[in-house]
Formats: C-alpha cells, sequence, structure tokens
C-alpha cells in the first residue's frame, strides 16, 4: 500500500499534536499537582504513535511508545512533576518532533533518538514498572491511530466485539459505520478500532473492532451486527475485566456528530484565489462595458455577475481565514527555553488567539514575532536580581497580544522590562552618523528607524538568543513586505511594546485609485483616514517637512508626484489623501481621484532601484496595470 | 547547452545584432505590450505589463544590449515584439522587446562557436556565436543579461 500520499497528513496532524504537548507540558510545569495535563500528553503521542505505526515509520513509533509508557506510568502514579522529568519529556517530544520530520522526508535513517530512549527508559525503571509496562503497552503496527481514553477507563469495559466485512464488499467504511450504529442500539459502544474518523480512509480493510457495554448478550449483539449486512464474520468475546491500555474510551461519538472540517491543500486555496482575482478583474472590464452600453438587461447581468463574485470572493477568503494561535501556540515553549537558558524569570501570556488573519500572511508572522520576543526576553526583561532591587516583582511579564482593529490586526510584543536605552542609542546612532548630531532626544520613530537599521545591536555581549543586531530590522522588513507597519513604544523602567499593524487579508482590497499626470496608483482604504483638499488647506513648515495641520496634529505631506518622478505641475488644488498607521500619520498629496474600487493584489519582479514605496500592484479593469502604494513606505 | 545534440534555438533581431536564445527558455512570444512605468527602476525596464492577469516586468531590449533607440532612428519602428524568458531556472518570468522575431531554428551543439568575443556586445552576455545564411548571431547568455536587472 502507498502510504506516501498520507505522509503530509500525517506530518500536520503529528505537528498540531505535538504543539499540543508543549502547551500541556508548560501547564504541568505550572502546577506539578494537577495530572490533567499527563493524560491529555499521554494521549497526544499515543496518537502519533499510532499514526507513525500505520505509515511504517519504526522509529518514531519506537520513541513515541517509550515517551508513552513513561507517561503511562505517571498518569497512574499520580506523580507530581519534578524539573527533571519535565526536561526530559520537553527532550523526548523534541526528539519526536525532528522523528516526524525527518520520517516525512524519507531520512528516517538520520534519526538519533538512542539517548532519550535510553533516559525514557531509565526514567520509567526508577518509576518502578520500567520493563514489565513496556510490553505492556506494545503498538500493534497494523491499526490505524488508537483514540487514547478521554477519561480513565472503567474496569468492567463491556465486551469485546470483532467484526470482519466480506471483503468484495463495496462503501466498506459505510457498512463499518452501519454496524456501530446498529450496536449502539443495544448499549453504549466505545474504543472502536481503528476509529470511525478512519473507515472512510482507502486503507480500510473492513476489519474492525470495538466494545460494548449494557446487558446484551453475545447472540443478541452478533444478531444486531450481522443486520448491518455484509458482515462475514462476528465475534463477540466476554466481559473483559482490564482493558487494554489505550484501547478503551469513552463511547463513541455517533456519526453524524463528526467534525465537519476537512483539510484542504493550501495551494488549492490559493488556485481558488487567484481565480476569483480573475473573476474581479473581469468583472471590473463588464461593468464598464455595460455601463457605456446603457442596456438594462446587460446591466442586470452586470449587477448579477458583481454580487456572484463578491460573495464567493468573500467565502474564499473566509475559508483562507486562519486563527492566529496556528501559530502563537509555538511561542510558550520558546519563550520557557529562553528564560530558563538565560536565567529570567518571565510569565508569558497569549491574549486573543482566535484573531484570524490571511493564512498567507500569518505564514510569515513567525519570524518576526521570533525575534520580537527573543529580543524581548534577552534584552527587554532584567534578571530576578535585577528587577527585585527597583522594586518590580522577580517574574517578569511577557504578553504577545492580537486585537482586531477596523480593516487591520494589530499584532504586539510588550515586555515590562527595563525600557530601551535611549540615551545610549542616541549616543550610538550619532556615532554611526545615523542620527543629527545635536539631536537631544529620539522620539519613538526615530528609534524605530535606528533599531531598524540592519545590524544595529547595542547588547552588551552578544549572547546565543539574540544581540547580533538581527532582528528588529528582520522584523520591519518582513511586516512592511506584507503591507504592514511597525511601531515602538518604550518606557526607561517600565518596559517596551513593539505593536505591528497588518491587513487581514493580501488577496483582495478595496483601495482609492489615485490619478498623479497620466499614471495611476491605487492605495488600499486600510490605511486611509480621511482625505482634505490641498491649496485650501494652509501648510506649514514642521522639522522641515512641509505639513498640514488637521484638528490639532500635524500630518507632514508627501507629494506623490515628486516622490515618483512624475514630471510636469500639479494642478493648484488637488486632494491630500491622510494615511493613518497606528500614531503616525501622512498626507499623500496626488493630482486626483479616479475612485474607490475592489483590486487584486497580485506580486510584480521589482527591479533593482524600484522606490520602496510599492506593496504589489494590480490589474485595472482596462486591463492596464497599476501599481499599490505602500502606506507604510509613505508614513 | 551541451556540445553534442540539437539545440533548438529562437532567433530575433535586436537592433543591428542578431541574437538567439534557447527555445527551451522562450516562455511564449507576444505582440509589444503597452507597460506601466515602474518609478525608481533603471531604464532599461520599461515597466510591467499584463500577460492573461499576470503582472511580468519588461525589460527593453534595445537598451539591454546596447543598440540604438529604434523609435529615434529615423522612424525605424519602435520594437515589436515581446519574448517572454524564464529567468534563474525558470522560476521568474521577464519580458524582453525585440525588433522582430527571425526563426526558430534547430543547430547542432558543435556548430555552435564558443568564442565569445564579438564586436557590439558585452562578451559576459555571449554563450556561443552560431552561423545562419552567412550571417553571424550571438546565443545570448539570458540569466546573465536579465538576472541582475532584477536582483534589488
Amino acid at each position: 500500500m502507498d502510504l506516501s500520499q498520507y505522509a503530509e497528513l500525517f506530518l500536520a496532524e503529528s505537528r498540531e499534536h505535538l504543539s499540543a504537548c508543549n502547551q500541556l507540558l508548560l501547564d504541568w510545569e505550572k502546577s506539578p499537582a494537577n495530572l490533567a495535563p499527563v493524560g491529555g500528553l499521554f494521549r497526544a503521542v499515543h496518537t502519533v504513535k499510532g499514526m507513525a505505526a500505520t505509515m511504517g515509520y519504526a522509529r518514531v513509533t519506537d520513541l513515541a511508545h517509550r515517551a508513552e509508557n513513561l507517561l503511562d506510568l505517571l498518569r497512574r502514579g499520580g506523580r507530581t512533576a519534578t524539573d527533571e522529568l519535565l526536561q526530559l519529556l520537553f527532550r523526548a517530544r523534541d526528539a519526536l518532533e525532528q522523528a516526524v520530520e525527518l520520517s516525512v522526508v524519507g531520512r528516517e535513517e538520520e534519526i538519533d533518538v538512542a539517548e532519550v530512549i535510553a533516559d525514557l527508559e531509565g526514567a520509567a525503571t526508577q518509576l518502578g514498572r520500567g520493563g514489565v509496562a513496556a510490553g505492556d503497552i506494545d503498538a500493534r503496527p497494523t491499526l490505524v491511530a488508537v483514540p487514547a481514553p478521554a477519561v480513565e477507563t472503567p474496569v468492567a469495559a463491556g465486551r469485546l466485539v470483532q467484526v470482519t466485512l466480506r471483503a468484495e464488499a463495496p462503501i466498506k467504511g459505510g457498512r463499518a459505520l452501519l454496524v456501530t450504529k446498529k450496536a449502539q442500539a443495544l448499549g453504549p459502544v466505545y474504543a472502536v478500532t481503528p476509529p470511525e474518523s478512519a473507515f472512510e480512509a482507502d486503507e480500510f480493510d473492513g476489519r474492525f473492532s470495538f466494545r460494548i457495554g449494557g446487558a446484551a448478550g453475545a447472540e443478541e449483539i452478533e444478531r444486531a451486527v450481522r443486520a448491518a449486512g455484509d458482515v462475514e464474520r462476528v465475534t463477540v468475546g466476554g466481559e473483559e475485566r482490564r482493558a487494554a491500555p489505550g484501547a478503551a474510551g469513552p463511547p463513541t461519538v455517533p456519526p453524524e456528530t463528526k467534525s465537519r472540517h476537512i483539510r484542504v491543500d493550501l495551494g488549492r486555496l490559493d488556485g481558488l484565489m487567484d481565480l476569483i482575482g480573475e473573476l474581479v478583474t473581469v468583472r471590473g472590464r463588464l461593468n464598464e462595458l455595460a455601463a457605456s452600453a446603457r442596456d438594462p438587461a446587460i446591466d442586470d447581468v452586470a449587477i448579477q455577475v458583481s454580487r456572484l463574485s463578491r460573495e464567493l470572493q468573500d467565502e474564499i477568503i473566509q475559508a483562507r481565514m486562519t486563527p492566529v494561535w496556528q501559530v502563537f501556540d509555538r511561542f510558550p515553549r520558546l519563550v520557557r527555553d529562553l528564560a530558563r537558558e538565560l536565567g529570567k524569570q518571565v510569565a508569558f501570556r497569549v491574549e486573543g488567539k482566535e484573531i484570524e488573519l490571511d493564512r498567507a500572511i500569518l505564514d510569515e508572522l513567525g519570524d518576526p514575532l521570533l525575534h520580537l520576543l527573543r529580543n524581548a526576553v534577552d534584552h527587554g526583561v532584567e534578571s530576578p536580581a535585577e528587577r527585585r532591587r527597583r522594586g518590580k516583582k522577580p517574574e517578569a511579564e511577557i504578553v504577545l497580544a492580537a486585537v482586531r482593529e477596523r480593516a487591520s490586526v494589530a499584532i504586539s510584543v510588550r515586555d515590562d522590562g527595563r525600557g530601551i536605552d535611549r540615551k545610549r542609542i542616541l549616543e550610538r546612532a550619532q556615532r554611526d552618523g545615523i542620527v543629527d548630531p545635536h539631536a537631544e532626544a529620539l522620539s519613538d520613530d526615530q528609534l524605530l528607524r535606528v533599531l531598524a537599521r540592519p545590524g544595529f545591536s547595542t547588547a552588551d555581549a552578544v549572547t546565543s538568543v539574540s544581540g547580533r543586531g538581527v532582528g528588529i530590522d528582520v522584523a520591519v522588513t518582513r511586516i512592511r513586505a506584507l503591507g504592514g507597519s511597525i511601531d515602538v513604544r518604550s518606557e526607561e523602567g517600565k518596559g517596551t511594546t513593539f505593536v505591528m499593524r497588518l491587513p487581514v487579508t493580501l488577496a483582495i482590497v478595496r483601495a482609492l485609485i489615485a490619478g498623479v499626470g497620466t499614471e495611476r496608483y491605487a492605495l488600499p482604504l486600510t490605511y486611509v483616514a480621511e482625505t482634505v483638499e490641498f491649496g485650501v488647506q494652509a501648510t506649514t513648515i514642521v522639522e522641515g517637512r512641509e505639513a498640514i495641520v488637521l484638528r490639532d496634529r500635524v500630518v507632514p505631506l508627501v507629494h506623490l508626484r515628486r516622490l515618483l518622478g512624475v514630471s510636469g505641475d500639479a494642478p493648484t488644488r488637488c486632494p491630500i489623501i491622510v494615511l493613518e498607521m497606528g500614531e503616525r500619520r501622512s498626507g499623500v498629496v496626488v493630482d486626483g481621484m479616479l475612485g474607490q474600487q475592489e483590486i487584486v493584489v497580485k506580486g510584480f519582479d521589482a527591479p533593482q532601484g524600484t522606490l520602496p514605496v510599492f506593496s504589489g500592484a494590480t490589474i485595472m479593469g482596462d486591463g492596464v496595470p497599476t501599481l499599490i502604494l505602500d502606506a507604510g513606505g509613505l508614513v | 547547452m551541451s556540445d553534442a545534440g540539437v539545440v533548438r534555438l529562437l532567433l530575433f533581431r535586436v537592433g543591428r545584432l542578431l541574437c538567439a536564445a534557447e527555445a527551451e527558455r522562450v516562455r511564449e512570444i507576444l505582440p509589444r505590450l503597452e507597460p506601466t512605468r515602474i518609478p525608481g527602476a533603471p531604464p532599461v525596464v520599461a515597466g510591467v505589463v499584463n500577460v492573461r492577469g499576470s503582472l511580468v516586468t519588461l525589460v527593453e531590449g534595445w537598451r539591454a544590449l546596447r543598440q540604438p533607440d529604434p523609435s529615434g532612428d529615423g522612424g525605424a519602428g519602435v520594437s515589436g515584439t515581446t519574448v517572454l524568458l524564464e529567468v534563474g531556472g525558470g522560476k521568474k518570468v521577464l519580458g524582453f522587446t525585440v525588433d522582430e522575431v527571425v526563426d526558430l531554428v534547430s543547430v547542432a551543439g558543435e556548430s555552435l562557436d564558443r568564442r565569445q568575443a564579438l564586436p557590439g556586445i558585452d562578451p559576459t552576455l555571449v554563450r556561443a556565436v552560431g552561423r545562419r545564411a552567412d550571417q553571424l548571431f550571438v546565443v545570448l547568455d539570458t540569466d546573465a543579461l536579465l538576472t541582475p536587472i532584477l536582483s534589488s
């Protein structure tokens, strides 16, 4: 049986389980007496083991088996977490993750887990039952993942029913489901092996088993099972006194409440997005034609097409939305490890996990966040001793939070550490000639500009964690490339906050179309606050830049004509598009506004020298490419 | 390009030069497309064009190969054709304007001359020199020609 097509799925699901393991280990570390995380760990590792066995990844199976063995002893023994145990389990989890990744790419022979396995075995032996238990809980490599018990197995586990369907039976999965349904009429059915979710898999061969509770006799059960049809053989066992660990479970979920989620290859969603993008472009063209044809019948069709394609587009964008926890969930472990390594105490909190972002954006966020969190742990927060001296509690706090704002999402990394030493940064920046030598202070904005310079670092020592100066620049570049912005707020002694603002989706946005000379540019509405008129509004000079004052706030102006090198003179009265990104604002002076429309954001290969103010390009209804201005590059 | 075997080449004219590109690098041949200017890009980049919904950066052939401006040459005609070329092992596609596409030929690899020096063209852009009906043509190293324009 060729299982390679399942490798992706195995990888994705294993990653999920192993990510959950991280969280569970952290939970256990926080409250060592609470055994709930251990049960969860056991189930997660058990599932990975089952899947790995099906895939034929012997080393993953073996490692998972040893870890599971130890976890089983722990949950049965009601052990409190010790640091040593936690370290071992963290290591085992990491090793398992690596083993999974290597197996999937066919590099199983590179997996080296002898040491971890030896340590797991050692720990298990110490706990008393090592060798015996190992044989006890044997993997059944021919079976698909066995769901582990969610609650402790009852002593009397019901009768074991083993069923084999006729080899020639069509739709074996459906038939097997029918069998379990028939059996449910007699008593609770559980420990379905393989699980019902696997019935529909291609490799399901029509052999399965389950346990049934209740008082029904063997004959009655057999009759019910056979009534489902296409059953070749049924054996009904007696009442089992002791359930095999891991083989028993709660009553199965009735099939009708089975998960309604499916996994879809991201490439498919991208493909759909491209197609709807084309459709939106054609829709624009159709609307233009309809407008010039002045035929009510064509108008009607154009309106319908518009509505349908908009709905379709919303659905597809929705399908691409992914909650941020999918990226955030790996950070608690990371922060913990870093804090340990650096001898710091950190309480890490995640807020707004459920906020959703386009998958394409979310996938790009891991790195920038990693850098910001590293910085927070390494440079942001002080050592416990220093914190005590400053009258703070020894445990520092780092918060990673996502918040929805209008059409964008703000993601912040906040620490309550020492804050950025502006004086030192200023000195350093002046020495390097980045900042005017007479400047007396750095604003938050200037601070960010200095920090974002590649290679800039004031760290006393380069640590293994950060301090090489990479980090902020990586984050800034990446966020800007996504059409977002990044801001910093820092107060000495109180802490530092980095806020990234990102569009919810990259794919299709509403934009203002601005005219400059004979050229057109699109400006996404995400960051457009308002428009005012230039030539009516009085201008002033602030810090050497032309600006307007809008409701007591200074808004520096950017003349697009000059910036983009468009020849000719601007009209005397023209619109100013006011952009707002967090605290920063700027007014973009254009010749005229040509309207608003939905645009499909496309990438283009920017040649060298291209002004860094474009986030992509789009194709207008008339088929002409138009560049999209990046608000982040203009404010 | 291997010494043995047959190489398929697309021959085209840019200014006074008869050039060739390996046919397997040629994605498509299109009429002249109207580009949208990319502010800040060097003059050799005409802009970005719409190829059936995809955006392709367009390189002005005569500028890249340092040929006289065709529009200023007594109205000899603007570069009339766009050749879509794969760059960097097919990872990217660029448009390249040429005056006209001349022919698609199959030549034996050994009939191409490895010499690179040819008057009027930067030798680093030449992969080989061939001959067709008494006329010399240069097989362009399209990667060497186009990659530097993109890398920013």
